[in-house]
């Protein structure tokens, strides 16, 4: 029998679903030969998974590219800002399309890791205190809490971006240290900020977090055929599962949670989007190109295989 | 051999280690690196080639701890407290906070000792940190008491738990390092954290004065203070009460417009402005120095048994016993209030050989959990529940009351930090003296639990107002 | 402090190499407390900016996160020559003369022995955050501004190697007491320092 340790953070939720699902499958399929044993937080920090992998103290986790750039380099493509990815679906196929690329399972396997499947998650937004921009220029001088890229994108029409933890950003919010917060759905949810919150912003989607499960390599290739096999087909099932719990599940109970906190939804236009966009997008695009080239990456052949997939799908 | 059996022989090694005068902090270490070695021996089944292996795993796993546990911001909080009790004492407000407690309060029984308490209450205000409240009062009250002939042990021990104030009253490290383990709302536990550190406060004071009534040859009330005199020991600790508003205004805001800051920062900018009124009192490089100095030997000790209890706990967890354990709690078919009380006295046995934050850290992983699905999950509403409040008011009361287990295990013996501290500044008094001056306050600290167990309101009138 | 006190000096090889380790001790704990008041100043610095100048320190979190080992680490070894770090004194308490050292050279082993192995796993840990092909040598980085973790991680072995030195220092005493019944260079408990000291008074009476 084989036994895996798996190491996620947190608690069980839709971030990880996927994994739950894997680990279900797997062990149907082998006949409980083949088990996961998953751990929320006690095998490792969520910033030290990657080296846990790399130890061989576990078997397999999952991590979020924006914790530690250094460390994955290749697939931070997937943060950049105003990709214009819009659904799931598009986040699962270009995430995919990158997991797949050799330069970037070159990168992982400075880890000994190899990628296994994505966490695809919506585009942050901002939930607010205080008056409701109404365009983008009442964004200038906010403060707001927004790390790496889409502090950046903020940063460049005008906003203050600050930095404190996940954890504080709930009493920051409340007592108006900062004036407005970008996450993802769940995570407003999980860190409480609709709570305090009064508006949130539908459409300004300046990007995501990139959080890809990796296994350790040797662990991958010591299976023998019937689990390999178990595993490597219940990735697309364990997926599809994900993704559907998540459109079903939070996003549906992200709606009703705002209203029934009477949380103003605010919608900007496509002309204002697209400006933000202009701003943004494109300087820091070519940061990163120039960046990630001088890592001796093939930085452009990346974003061109990212942009190049939306704008077929589009 | 199971995990779960490796995890109990290397629990009954580290006692061992303890026991033998091993220091804490490295005995949990080295118990915690064994552990991990095993389990990973164990996963290949012992074989001799995969010794190296297992060693080298274990060790670079547990070669992570370190760095990954104390580079947390909300651990900063530890020593920025520490400092502000050195500057503190530095810029001469513990003393014209004791000189004011002693004006108005020394004239009843035991009143030096129940004036040491209520200006420790005081200084909770400004000190978030418990073992540096005891040190600072050590050097200013102990002289005073021994001066007009209190017994040295009970000197001492008036310090040590006078000390454990520090932490309830807000500010407090330990709250907010609570807060972010259990993800809870810090503002609201600290709001708190108020009433119960003041009762307390006063529980310690009635004992006090029972003691005095009764025993013979207790230190004598210092009586003849003038009205006069009381009222001119105030403007000297007027500086402290400024340094407590500041505090406050900065992280609640009482003119309704946007806070300063967060309650982190708000424990920094104190520090600042003790800083600013110790140099205006003449302190000078020497002096912050010494303070410096105190301030690091403090903290380094504090986050050695932080990353040396977390090598044990990551064995902990490879070993699964959080989840074992959080397993049969839920599964017992006992009363849920006898159990919350059974928990309360783990912690009070636990507690006798850990310090405080190691103690949380280890515990609340498991416990926590355990503790809000007994009430009923964290979304479960007051008329729902099983303690007949809801999720996150629970977290709050189990919060206060964690964190008062938690001072309290600052003065058992046999590891109680505010004792060794104690006993670290007075050349005359050694630990066990001070363990033995402590222990009255064993029953206030028991009545003070049972009384917050059986009303909770006392903890949750004020933040429910919130 | 009395606890500066509880270590015996004498003129002996061990006593000075025991002095010149711990002037690298100290400086060190002082940069932990320098490190401390950095914070502090690191708070006004954020604090201040985002009032009055709507302009907060950016990467304050990792800033703090850069500071925290210095805070926690660097002192490590200097505690332990003091004799600060706690511990459970019921049985050492009870102790005198050779049983004791021999207690106390047991467990300082035991602590010589977890500190070598985590002198190699913290410096495992540096290294694979570390990359001298990388920019900025960095093949790890901070969440915010992106900062080299590498320095902060290496701060750990560094520390703790000049720890495995004070141990290595205090083994020999506590081995030389055994033989001659006379502890110098570790710290000792109150009352058994206060004998000690006792002793070496006789013993100069005596001469
Ligand atoms: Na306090
Ligand atoms: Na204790």
């Amino acid at each position: 029998a084989t036994e895996w340790n798996v190491s996620l953070w947190g608690k069980r939720r839709a971030f990880t679903e996927h994994v739950e699902k894997l680990a279900e499958l797997v062990s149907e399929k082998t006949g409980g030969a083949f088990t996961m044993n998953i751990s929320y937080g006690g095998l490792s920090n969520n910033k030290e998974n990657l080296d846990g992998i790399s130890i061989g103290a576990f078997e397999m986790a999952q991590f979020c590219a924006g914790y530690h750039r250094d460390k994955n380099p290749s697939i931070t493509v997937l943060e950049l800002p105003f990709l214009g990815v819009s659904t799931l679906e598009q986040e699962r196929a270009i995430s995919e399309a990158v997991y797949a690329h050799p330069a970037v399972q070159k990168d992982l396997a400075r880890w000994n890791a190899t990628l296994l499947m994505p966490t695809p998650l919506p585009q942050y937004n901002f939930v607010g205190v205080g008056d409701v921009p109404a365009t983008l220029a009442d964004f200038n001088g906010m403060s707001v809490r927004a790390t790496g890229g889409i502090g950046d994108a903020m940063a460049a029409i005008g906003a203050v971006p600050t930095s404190m933890s996940a954890t504080e950003v709930r009493q920051a919010l409340d007592s108006g240290v900062v004036k407005a917060v970008s996450f993802a759905p769940h995570a407003h949810m999980s860190f409480g900020t609709i709570e305090t919150g009064q508006w949130w912003t539908t459409n300004l989607n300046p990007g995501t977090v990139n959080c890809p499960v990796v296994v350790n390599t040797d662990a991958l290739n010591s299976l023998d055929e019937a689990e390999r096999a178990a595993l490597m087909g219940s990735l697309e099932e364990a997926m599809d599962y994900y993704i559907d719990f998540y459109n079903e599940k939070t996003m549906a109970a992200w709606g009703p949670a705002l209203d029934e906190r009477g949380i103003e939804q605010v919608t900007f236009s496509d002309d204002e989007v697209a400006a933000f966009k202009d701003a943004a997008a494109a300087p820091a695009a070519a940061a990163w190109i120039e960046e990630m080239s001088g890592r001796g990456l093939p930085a452009q052949e990346l974003y061109d295989l990212v942009t190049g997939m939306l704008a077929d799908q589009s | 051999m199971e995990p779960i059996e490796i995890g109990l022989w290397v629990t009954g090694g580290l006692l061992v280690l303890v026991v033998l005068g091993m220091r804490v902090a490295f005995a949990a270490g080295l118990a915690g690196m064994v552990g991990l070695i095993w389990i990973f021996w164990a996963k290949k089944q012992y074989g001799l080639d995969d010794f190296g292996w297992a060693l080298g795993v274990a060790v670079k796993t547990a070669g992570q701890v370190p760095h990954s546990k104390v580079s947390s911001q909300a651990l900063s909080l530890i020593p920025t407290f520490i400092l502000i009790g050195y500057l503190a004492y530095h810029a001469g407000l513990t003393k014209a906070l004791f000189e004011a407690a002693k004006r108005w309060l020394a004239w009843v029984p035991g009143g030096l000792a129940v004036s040491t308490v209520f200006a420790t209450a005081g200084f909770a205000a400004v000190s978030g940190a418990s073992v540096a409240t005891s040190a600072v009062f050590a050097r200013i009250a102990i002289p005073e008491m021994l001066a007009i002939g209190y017994d040295k042990r009970f000197a001492a021990g008036v310090v040590a738990a006078g000390g454990t104030l520090a932490s309830l009253i807000p500010p407090s490290a330990i709250l907010v390092i609570y807060a972010i383990i259990v993800e809870q709302d810090v503002g609201m536990l600290l709001l708190a954290g108020f009433i119960p550190g003041a009762f307390s406060a006063v529980i310690y004071g009635l004992l006090i004065v029972g003691m005095a009534l009764t025993i013979k040859g207790f230190g004598p009330p210092v009586s003849g203070f003038t009205w006069r005199q009381r009222f001119a020991a105030l403007p000297p600790a007027l500086p402290i009460l400024f340094v407590v508003v500041t505090i406050i205004f900065f992280v609640y805001n009482p003119f309704g417009g946007d806070a300063w800051g967060t309650p982190t920062e708000g424990g920094a900018i104190g520090a600042f402005v003790v800083f600013l009124m110790a140099v205006w009192q003449g302190m000078r490089w020497p002096q912050l120095r010494d303070a410096l100095m105190e301030t690091a030997k403090l903290s380094v000790m504090i986050f050695s048994i932080i990353w040396g209890v977390l090598i044990y706990v990551r064995f902990l967890g490879f070993a699964d016993l959080p989840g074992a354990f959080a397993d049969w709690i839920t599964g017992l078919h006992y009363s849920p209030m006898l159990i919350l009380v059974c928990i309360l006295l783990a912690y009070a046995v636990l507690g006798m050989f850990m310090d405080a934050i190691g103690m949380l850290l280890l515990t609340l992983p498991v416990v926590y959990p355990a503790v809000m699905a007994l009430n009923g999950g964290e979304a479960v509403a007051a008329a729902d529940s099983t303690f007949g409040m809801s999720g996150p008011m629970c977290a709050i009361w189990f919060g206060i009351l964690v964190v008062k287990m938690a001072e309290f295990c600052l003065i058992t013996p046999p590891i109680g930090l505010n004792c060794f501290v104690v006993a670290g500044v007075r050349d005359d008094l050694t630990v066990q003296d001070v363990f033995r001056g402590v222990t009255p306050f064993f029953v206030a600290d028991a009545i003070t639990i049972a009384l917050l167990v059986a009303f909770p309101w006392i903890v949750l009138w004020l933040p429910s107002l919130a | 402090m009395a606890t500066a006190s509880l270590v015996l000096t004498d003129d002996s090889t061990l006593s000075k190499v025991d002095r010149a380790l711990l002037a690298l001790e100290s400086r060190l704990a002082l940069l932990s407390g320098l490190a401390v008041f950095a914070l502090m100043v690191l708070a006004v610095i954020s604090v201040g900016g985002r009032n009055f100048f709507n302009q907060p320190l950016p990467g304050y979190v990792d800033w703090i996160e850069q500071a925290m080992p210095l805070i926690a680490f660097m002192g490590i070894a200097y505690v332990q020559r003091e004799g600060g770090h706690i511990r459970m004194d019921i049985v050492v308490g009870q102790l005198r003369g050779r049983p004791l050292y021999v207690v106390e050279l047991i467990t300082t082993l035991a602590m010589l022995l977890l500190m070598v192995l985590m002198v190699w796993g913290s410096w495992a840990h540096f290294q694979r955050s570390f990359d001298f092909a990388a920019p900025m040598w960095s093949r790890d980085s901070s969440m915010d501004i992106a900062l080299p973790i590498w320095p902060a991680k290496l701060l750990a072995p560094a520390a703790f190697a000049v720890l495995c030195l004070r141990l290595c220092l205090q083994a020999w005493a506590y081995v030389r007491a055994i033989v001659t019944g006379h502890a110098v260079a570790v710290p000792l408990i109150a009352d058994a320092a206060q004998q000690a000291a006792m002793e070496a008074d006789q013993l100069t009476d005596g001469d």
